[in-house]
Parts: structure tokens; C-alpha cells; sequence
């Protein structure tokens, strides 16, 4: 028996890692269980019950008529790589599906983490209290390289202001005021309420859109599917 | 015979860390960005897989290689002790390298991988301790 001692523990151990693994996978796979459709016996599609949350900044940055079936709510931060990756997807989305897709921008700033996530955000926020908010949103998602590993971001950020026209003196009062915070402040809280942990975290029709169908081609499906289904 | 048995213990907490690691990759969960900074970075950098395996999968094969030759050298098979000895120096090597990507590279550390790192370290330590001790005259 003790010559088979040693030989036990290590499949015992064995065991535990194959079955803690199992466990974590499946945990993983439930949380980002599909937001959309799981058929059921009688052939309809049930759905989880959609999420609403406490109310984000209003009014909102968004593109597309509010009475489009198909809702998609992003919580992003402007130095996250795959936000980044996501920018131009989701660009590609607005003009595919035009004015069946109502998209609403929400900011999600990870501090500490990104040392410049909330002068980012505030920058886009201080924008759009300019009318230039979707202009400046672009400008730092599609130059995030260029501005991400730099010291201080805050002269990269006036160019970009300054190139957008914005007026100056209002965009410097703008970025450190109150309501430029508080809007930042109300839509993490919203994020918060939401269960958003990371970004970008996506919603459809209330309902996460699990990070793996985020790439054009399956998100494109899963609104389509939002879209013949009425937005029920 | 203490040394092996501590590093047995030690390999454990290796391989949960490394459990964990090879989850988050496998389920993408590494990938999107988090408070925690770093891990989205570190993970979902091209060194994070080897031919294709998540670089987490072979460090948990490791640690449980560690376990398995820990625990037949603390019950007396001699082979599995230099075995053991091998393989930590190693890892130990690879944690170097690993450690310089993180901190050179890919500029970003993600605490689970610095966790790992501590671990081959502590099981170096220990190892190294065990030969000295087992060479020694009584």
C-alpha cells in the first residue's frame, strides 16, 4: 500500500486539475452563455429576460433613429486594445444596417489600469459638448497607438480638438468640468448595474453579446436575428 | 526527503495559477480588457502560445510534472529526483525568459504570470536546498 502511496496522490491531483478545469470551463461558458436564441421543444426561441439597469449620461451619444429593432449598447475604453479592434466593427455595422440598428456609445474608463482611459473619455465627452463627439470617439480609437505609451496625452488630445475645430478655450474649461465628469461618472455607474466587469462588453436588445461574437461576421448574424425578430 | 515534499506542496499552487491562466486563455475571457491591468495585454500577446498550445497549458503540464516527480522522489525513487532537479532548473529558465518578454517586450505584467514565475523560483530554491543537503556528509 505504501509502495502505491506516491502513485494515488498523483492521480488524485491528476483528477482535481482535470476536474477543476471542467468546472471552470463550463463556469467561463455559462456567464458568456449566447445572449441571443436557445431553441426550445416547441420550436420557439427562448430568450434570457433583457437587462436594463440604472440609467447612463443622458442624453447618450448615439447614432441611428432610437426606433430601430436592433439596440446595441457599448461600454468601451478608449486605450483598450480590443475596444480598438471593435471601433471599426462596429462602424461597419452602423453602415450596414443604416437606420435598423440604433447604436448608443457608453464610457467605461478602467482606471488605474490605463493611465489615460479617463483623459480619453474626457476628451471625447468635452467634444461632444461641442456637436463633435462621434469625431473626436473616431480620432482616438483609430490613433490609440499613437497616443497609448505617451507620458503626458493631454497637448496629443488639443491637436486633435484643434484639428476637429472645436473651440478651445470652451474644450480646455470643458474637459475638467463637472459635467463632463458626471456624464463619465453616470454611464460607468449604469456599466456597474449592468454587470460590466471589462470592456468592450456589448449588449443587444439588453442582452450581452458574449466576447467571442464580437468579430463582423457573427455579430452581423445576431443582428439581423434582433432585426427579423422585431427587437421583441 | 522535506525538500521534495515542500516542493510537491509548492507545485500545487503552480498548478491551480496555471489552471486558471489556461482557462482564461481558452475561454477568451483574457482578452478584453479589465481593472486588473496587464493580463489582457501579456495573454492575448503572440508569446502566450507555442505552436499553437497556450503557453499556461504547458506550464500546468509542468507543474503537475513537477508534482508526479516530487512526490516518487519524497517515497524514494532516486531517478525521479534528478528528473525533478531538470526540469525545475528548466522551467526556471523559461520564467526568465518569460519574465524579460513581460518586462521588455510586451511592457505590461500580468500578476497571475508573476505569480507562476515566483513559484518556479520557490521550487528552484527548494530543490537546489534538497541537493546541497542530500550531498552533504552526515
Amino acid at each position: 500500500m505504501k509502495r502505491l502511496l506516491p502513485f494515488i496522490l498523483i492521480l488524485l491531483v491528476l483528477g482535481a486539475a482535470l476536474g477543476s478545469a471542467w468546472y471552470m470551463t463550463r463556469s467561463a461558458s455559462n456567464q458568456n452563455a449566447p445572449a441571443t436564441a436557445t431553441p426550445v421543444a416547441n420550436g420557439q426561441e427562448q430568450q434570457p429576460a433583457p437587462l436594463t439597469g440604472v440609467p447612463g449620461a443622458e442624453p447618450a451619444y448615439t447614432l441611428g433613429p432610437s426606433t430601430a429593432p436592433a439596440k446595441l449598447e457599448e461600454f468601451g475604453d478608449y486605450q483598450c486594445p480590443p475596444c480598438g479592434l471593435f471601433h471599426p466593427i462596429l462602424k461597419q455595422m452602423h453602415q450596414e444596417f443604416g437606420d435598423k440598428l440604433y447604436i448608443t456609445f457608453r464610457e467605461f474608463p478602467l482606471t488605474p489600469a490605463h493611465q489615460h482611459a479617463l483623459a480619453a473619455a474626457s476628451a471625447a465627452e468635452a467634444a461632444g459638448l461641442q456637436g463633435k463627439y462621434w469625431e473626436m470617439h473616431d480620432r482616438l480609437y483609430e490613433h490609440q497607438k499613437d497616443w497609448s505609451d505617451q507620458f503626458d496625452v493631454r497637448p496629443i488630445f488639443e491637436g486633435y480638438a484643434t484639428d476637429l475645430g472645436l473651440d478651445m478655450n470652451k474644450y480646455k474649461r470643458d474637459v475638467a468640468s463637472e459635467v463632463v465628469a458626471q456624464r463619465i461618472f453616470l454611464d460607468g455607474k449604469r456599466g456597474h448595474s449592468l454587470g460590466v466587469k471589462g470592456t468592450p462588453t456589448v449588449f443587444l436588445n439588453g442582452r450581452e453579446v458574449p466576447f467571442q461574437s464580437l468579430p463582423a461576421e457573427t455579430l452581423r448574424v445576431l443582428i439581423q436575428k434582433e432585426i427579423d425578430n422585431g427587437g421583441k | 526527503m522535506k525538500a521534495y515534499i515542500t516542493a510537491a506542496v509548492v507545485s500545487l499552487i503552480g498548478l491551480a495559477d496555471a489552471i486558471y491562466l489556461t482557462i482564461e486563455h481558452v475561454t477568451g475571457q483574457s482578452v478584453r480588457c479589465t481593472i486588473v491591468a496587464g493580463c489582457s495585454e501579456v495573454l492575448s500577446s503572440p508569446y502566450a502560445v507555442v505552436a499553437g498550445v497556450p503557453l499556461a497549458l504547458v506550464g500546468a503540464g509542468a507543474y503537475f510534472g513537477v508534482f508526479s516527480l516530487a512526490t516518487l522522489a519524497a517515497s524514494g525513487y532516486r531517478i525521479a529526483g534528478t528528473l525533478l532537479t531538470v526540469l525545475v532548473l528548466l522551467m526556471f529558465l523559461v520564467s526568465l525568459w518569460l519574465f524579460y518578454l513581460q518586462a521588455f517586450v510586451i511592457h505590461a505584467f500580468c500578476q497571475f504570470c508573476l505569480l507562476s514565475a515566483a513559484v518556479t523560483t520557490a521550487l528552484t530554491v527548494i530543490v537546489l536546498i534538497g541537493v546541497i543537503l542530500a550531498r552533504k556528509p552526515r
